[in-house]
């Protein structure tokens, strides 16, 4: 019964039974606003946590707070979806890298441990 | 001109000490002008007191690393030297011989309260300062790292899983592997790569169902944290397949067969199996089912249905890699927590199959793992096969749609008072809309004549409302 169905969509050759009807469906991606449960919600949480750590290093100078936004995005990355667009991503990554730079420049000291 | 000074200042101090000798002193003499201090041993307290420019150039002197300070301090005591020329004959000449007994003594308590200061990191100059950076920089490039290495293991997974399936889907589904880009269903021969560890597979051109979704939820092996996260609490590789049938390729049940934990947890939180099986989930022993598996179903019949001896074969012999099978005709998802005053709709129901199987090697899958997902792979396709020739006898019908319109009746009654909200504000809506319209009509014969219509609909309800009243009267009667 299977044969004659795949037979059934090539419509070749002579066979005893009518050949079934096969659909052939597209693929929908599963929307997912249906349920949002299911998405994983880390790299939002991640990229967002990036650019919170960024600014923070940026407006109070802080060493580590630029540092664990670099670290944030590039976990926002690892996650991250291939649906998603790029220029978010490529955004926070740069975001993060500048607040590393910009308190280097302005402060030359190294990060002092905080024990 | 600085020497001349410094034999100015030590003629003062020669008084005070019988070893100073002048001539030896011009031969003592070297960069470090205050060489001839450091000998000194009964007054130095006139050393320090005399001293009050140059002081913090003693100081400096013990700490190795600044010969280069020292001797840039002990220029710059030279130059004070040279300005403060008058203030030091002045201060020299206050000092009496007299003065000075018995401060021997107190030599060591100030030679005990220098403190030696570390030089601040930041003067150091050497790499050894910036120690937390580098501890950064190696952080990322251990996650870059752990990155490329786990994204090429799952990559590697995924593909030696669709090898060693490709025959048997491509003998049973026309159409295999395709990502939804192009309209017309094409297929790709391949799987569709929606994230680092998650792969899909969509199949369909098959008697019996729609289609066939394939998941390669496979661990994330490209992420550090998680890596680490799973060293603590290991988790397994999971397939996840869901066939979707047509409405006439099922009967309608709900069933779910499972390991006991994913069973209970799937009652909490699937909306079919909440809804159609209430009972706790029961053992599989009637079926020679290992202790390990448990069954959820809508009533007996179900059960001693899709059981057949094949089907216990197949779960008996792959209990370890089957985490829960769930058949249902109300399938609708996980149960969706609603707002408040939102108006309810009944979910949208598909008939479908769903399988969730477990990788074996608990995270250390290697590649020839995949083999032996190929056999359930099989009892898969036999589950359609076999839900499509399944019927329930006439009871087993009678009981299922007695199931399905108690579940709705609830669903209902549970909403009535948001839909009759619904419906009012609607209502309310309608008039206003056409009050409105009546207003902006600038033509006044038109309006009048709109307002009369208006009217006339409106007695035409109320009349329509007696009649019904009377007409349930006199029924009662």
């Amino acid at each position: 019964m299977l044969i004659n169905g795949i037979n059934g969509v090539f419509g070749s050759l002579v066979q005893a039974r009518p050949p079934a009807f096969v659909c052939l469906c597209s693929y929908k991606p599963p929307s997912t606003d249906s349920n949002p449960t299911l998405e994983d919600p880390t790299p939002d949480y991640m990229n967002l946590l990036g650019m919170i750590f960024s600014m923070c290093g940026l407006m109070l100078k802080l060493k580590w707070c630029a540092w664990i936004a670099v670290y944030c995005s590039f976990i926002s990355f690892a996650n991250s979806r291939s649906s998603e667009d790029t220029k978010q991503m490529m955004s926070s990554f740069m975001l993060s890298i500048s607040a590393v730079v910009m308190s280097y420049l302005q402060n030359p000291q190294p990060m002092s441990p905080p024990w | 001109f600085a020497l001349l000074l410094d034999f100015k200042a030590t003629f003062f101090l020669g008084r005070y000490n019988d070893d100073f000798d002048d001539g030896e002193d011009l031969a003592e003499f070297d960069d470090n002008d205050f060489a001839e201090f450091e000998d000194v041993n009964e007054d130095p307290t006139v050393e320090v007191e005399s001293e009050p420019p140059p002081k913090p150039a003693p100081s400096s002197i013990p700490v190795e690393d600044d010969e280069d300070e020292a001797t840039v301090e002990i220029e710059d005591g030279q130059d004070e030297f040279e300005d403060a020329d008058a203030q030091v004959s002045d201060m020299y000449s206050k000092y009496d011989k007299d003065e000075f007994e018995g401060y021997e003594k107190t030599n060591s308590p100030f030679k005990d309260t220098l403190i030696y200061q570390d030089v601040p990191a930041h003067l150091q100059n050497s790499w050894e300062s910036y120690y937390m950076e580098i501890l950064m920089v190696t952080g990322l490039l251990a996650y870059i790292m752990n990155y490329i290495i786990g994204k090429n293991k799952n990559s590697r997974l995924a593909q030696a899983w669709f090898n060693s399936h490709r025959e048997l889907l491509e003998s049973n589904f026309a159409l295999v592997g395709d990502d939804g880009t192009s309209k017309e269903a094409t297929s790709t021969g391949k799987l569709n790569q929606e994230n680092e560890h998650i792969y899909n597979l969509w199949c369909s051109g098959r008697v019996c169902c729609e289609g066939m979704l394939i998941q390669l939820k496979f661990l994330k092996r490209q992420d550090l944290l998680n890596v680490l996260a799973r060293m603590m609490r290991p988790t397994c590789d999971q397939v996840q397949i869901k066939v979707t049938l047509n409405d006439e390729d099922m009967d309608t049940f709900v069933f779910a067969v499972g390991s006991r934990k994913a069973m209970s947890r799937l009652q909490k939180e699937m909306q079919d199996l909440s809804e159609f099986c209430g009972d706790k989930p029961k053992s599989g022993a009637k079926y020679s089912l290992p202790d390990s598996l448990s069954i959820l179903s809508e009533m007996a019949e179900v059960s001693d249905g899709v059981m057949d001896s094949k089907m216990v074969h197949y779960i008996t012999n792959h209990a370890d890699k089957i985490e829960s099978i769930h058949f249902s005709d109300q399938f609708s998802g996980p149960k969706v927590m609603q707002e408040e005053g939102q108006p309810l709709k009944l979910p949208e129901t598909k008939k479908t199959l769903l399988f969730t199987f477990n990788v074996p090697g608990m995270g250390n899958t290697s590649p020839k793992d995949m083999d032996s997902l190929v056999p359930l792979m099989n009892m898969v396709i036999y589950s359609i096969d076999k839900v499509k020739k399944l019927r329930l006898n006439r009871e087993g019908k009678l009981k299922a749609d007695r199931n399905r319109a108690r579940v709705e009746e609830n669903f209902l009654k549970q909403t009535h008072a948001q839909r009759q909200e619904a419906a009012q504000t609607r209502r309310e809506e309608k008039k206003r809309a056409e009050k409105e319209r009546i207003m902006n009509e600038e033509d006044p014969e038109r309006q009048r004549r709109l307002e009369e219509a208006a009217q006339r609909r409106e007695q035409k309800k109320l009349e329509k409302k007696q009649m019904k009243m009377k007409q349930i009267k006199v029924k009662a009667m």
